[in-house]
């Protein structure tokens, strides 16, 4: 063990490390960039992606003019799902109000409404809804629907009980209600940031770690010096080894910081292992520097690098979940998470985090950050060796 | 005008002869259009749901098979032997419904019958989807089960309107067509425009014959072309795959693609003109355009969502009206009376950018 560690610690490898460190202390803007703009980030996505559907602009036609009812559309306003944005005297207005933009949902009481109740003939409320976005109308379509379901359990309730009893005694065929219960589980205060900032930080370690590593990688192409490290009597997995050791140290102090942020701006639970997430995290950023790596061997310049990771990030960062469930993806879609770090790690983070799971539930995970590391970082080193010789 | 038409061609030229820019012009956008509203919808189908029926009766039965009908939710199977816990651990399940045992003795008797659903909550908006949908399952089978008997005295009759399907695809396809002309084109420009400084070309423009005006409309032109290309080969990808037509009158869109295209154009030559360093630059233009653009403008979630004490960056995102417009034109239908200053903010947003640029490449003439 000794001899391997001296082996793969030699003098040369230590003199290489050193000499990249002294780069990065001389580049003071890649430090800086290291640390301020991921923070930045992982706070700005962190407090401004938020999918809560609260204060729904409500505008209201009321044909009807009565306590029974201002007493419906008190249930709306008062909740924190909907807001009154004013009374619209005809559905027409309403309408183009709607399509305006002005409010985002509507509803109709018609003019019949209190005289129904009191006859105890059903009555149906239309309820308007800008379904532009999809997600924000099914959970107000949901608030909707269960304040209509309360509001008829209290009516039920304080006006007709002697009713509904003398109907059930006669009927004794009669079933029972089931009631369901939802719990919500690791997150019970619904707390959105949670989830995107669990995913976000897997998309900052990739994203990063793979910009800087193409940019340290194509440094020496650019500046020529490339050829004297060549003549040097280091081999090239010492050269490339010696060029991921001191990055790798960077972005994972980065990733400590970025914990930092997350457990104490965001106040992100961590109930699981500490050791399972520097883990995951390590392979994590590895699997960064080794997707720059591969970029930096298919380009000449740091612009070069920097074009062709547009071409490798945004898919990446699409289609890992990180921001949103994987199932809302087509379903062809679906299976390539399995070949995306970042779906990995953030399913990971997620794990160890908010779920308190441990290294048994979440190995296949570990697995597939591994496989993509390997294979990428043989990659690069056998495209590096090709591209020497 | 001679002139800025020949400083225009000469920008055209530079980028078809670089097949990265050309692709990062033409070809990115499309796939970024199609992966990203893929990767950004937020309703979800087939959400894996482990059942575990205690009672085992017709009753327990006819409930989980109203469940399986469901589209959101997807019945998995479990191993008895294991908890509903280690399911939503192991990530094999997003929610676990829990029938107790005399589930259907209560139902037979009349009384109410409790059922748990335990919902992963890590994802929060996915979990209100789940336990909205479970209790509208839950509320349907009672309404069926009791014949009609218990409906309630108030109905709501629900309307949605300019997205019945609720397909996500049609409310991100315009947000990401935003995106995409407030990413590449203002990039283009800024790595032109900073290559200049860089390698010291504009030394040259500055001993020619060309004003400053000239020069710098010339290169705006060029790159407004460009955004205009890309505009057309993505609206046609709005228009087939994500199925979108205008829904009112079109001209609202069309002024405002044309004065959105100045914008960014300007936006990027600016931030070239400022910043002579094409890694910079490129950073800059990420921040702006694409950082700013992609989540102060309201593109996935609403900008009401955002915290007060960052919403008034919001209002001079120049990506967040021109999704207003777009959304507007391609989904609601308003016209101009719903846009008519969203258009107006983008020219004037635009023409700042101009004024800036402008600023700053007489300052680069101090430097340089």
């Amino acid at each position: 063990m000794r001899k391997l560690l001296q082996y793969l610690f030699n003098y040369r490898l230590r003199a290489l490390i050193r000499k990249e460190f002294n780069q990065i202390r001389h580049d003071r803007r890649l430090a800086f960039s290291l640390i301020v703009p991921p923070i930045l980030q992982l706070t700005l996505f962190g407090f401004a992606l938020s999918a809560a559907v609260s204060d729904v602009r409500l505008g209201v036609v009321d044909d009807n003019r009565s306590p029974e009812s201002r007493e419906l559309i008190a249930t709306f306003t008062e909740s924190e799902s909907f807001r009154l944005a004013g009374y619209y005297s005809s559905v027409d207005q309403l309408g183009d109000a709607i399509s305006q933009g002005n409010v985002d949902a509507g509803m109709v009481i018609p003019y019949d409404y209190a005289r129904d109740l009191a006859r105890e003939r059903p009555t149906t409320v239309q309820f308007l809804l800008n379904a532009t976005n999809a997600n924000t109308a099914t959970i107000s379509r949901a608030y909707a629907e269960s304040m209509i379901q309360n509001y008829d359990n209290g009516l039920r309730g304080q006006r007709i009980p002697a009713r509904i009893q003398r109907v059930a005694g006669s009927q004794l065929g009669l079933r029972g209600q089931v009631q369901l219960q939802p719990a919500f589980l690791y997150n019970p205060g619904l707390v959105d940031s949670w989830f995107i900032v669990t995913g976000v930080l897997g998309l900052l370690l990739i994203l990063n770690s793979s910009l800087v590593a193409s940019a340290a990688m194509v440094r020496e192409r650019e500046a020529g010096t490339i050829e004297q490290l060549l003549m040097s009597p280091a081999s090239t997995s010492e050269i490339i080894i010696a060029k991921i050791a001191p990055l790798f140290l960077l972005l994972f102090l980065m990733m400590l910081v970025a914990f930092g942020v997350v457990r104490f701006a965001f106040g992100v639970p961590f109930q699981g292992s500490v050791l399972v997430l520097l883990c995951g995290g390590a392979l994590c950023i590895l699997s960064g520097i080794s997707i720059g790596t591969v970029i930096a061997t298919f380009s000449k310049s740091a612009g070069q690098a920097q074009l062709t990771s547009f071409f490798v990030n945004p898919p990446l960062a699409a289609l890992s979940g990180a921001l949103n469930p994987i199932e809302a993806m087509p379903k062809w879609l679906q299976p390539l998470a399995v070949l995306n770090p970042i779906h990995h790690f953030a399913t990971i983070v997620r794990g160890s985090t908010l779920k308190g799971s441990g290294f048994i539930d979440l190995w296949p995970n570990f697995l597939g950050l591994l496989i993509f590391t390997l294979v990428f970082v043989s990659l690069s080193i056998w495209r590096f060796r090709k591209q020497l010789s | 005008m001679s002139r800025i038409v020949a400083q225009a061609r000469k920008e055209l030229t530079q980028i078809v002869r670089d097949w990265r820019t050309l692709a990062l012009a033409l070809a990115l956008p499309v796939v970024l259009l199609m992966l990203l509203s893929a990767g950004l919808s937020l309703t979800v189908n087939e959400l894996p749901l482990v059942v575990q029926d205690f009672d085992r009766s017709t009753a327990s039965n006819g409930f989980i098979d109203a469940f399986r009908a469901s589209i959101t939710l997807h019945v998995v199977s479990w191993p008895v032997d294991k908890t509903a816990e280690q399911a939503l651990a192991s990530n094999a399940a997003r929610a676990v419904l829990i029938i107790p045992s005399h589930f259907g003795r209560d139902m037979a008797r009349g009384l109410n019958a409790p059922v748990q659903l335990m919902v992963d909550a890590s994802d929060a908006n996915t979990a209100k989807l789940v336990s909205g949908d479970a209790s509208q399952i839950t509320s349907a089978y009672n309404q069926q089960t009791a014949g009609g008997m218990q409906a309630g005295p108030v109905q709501a009759a629900i309307r949605l309107w300019f997205n019945p399907g609720l397909s996500s695809k049609k409310f991100y396809g315009p947000g990401i067509f935003v995106l995409g002309l407030s990413m590449f084109p203002p990039l283009l420009a800024a790595l032109a425009m900073a290559k200049e400084g860089e390698q010291k070309t504009i030394l040259q423009v500055y001993v020619s014959s060309i004003p400053a005006h000239e020069f710098l409309l010339g290169k705006i032109i060029a790159f407004m072309a460009v955004a205009l290309a890309e505009c057309l080969v993505m609206s046609l990808l709005l228009f087939t795959y994500f199925g979108l037509s205008f829904a009112g009158d079109p001209t609202p869109v069309v002024i405002a693609t044309i004065l959105y295209a100045f914008c960014v154009a300007a936006f990027g030559t600016m931030i070239g003109a400022i910043i002579p360093n094409q890694a910079a630059a490129l950073q800059a233009v990420a921040v702006g355009g694409f950082l700013l653009v992609f989540l102060l403008s309201g593109l996935i979630f609403p900008v009401e969502n955002i915290p007060a004490g960052l919403r008034w960056i919001s209002y001079i995102v120049w990506g967040r009206y021109y999704i207003e417009i777009v959304r507007d034109a391609l989904l609601q239908g308003g016209g101009w009376p719903a846009v008519w200053f969203q258009v107006l903010i983008i020219g004037v947003i635009g023409a700042a950018f101009y004024g800036l640029a402008w600023h700053g490449m007489r300052k680069m003439q101090v430097k340089a």
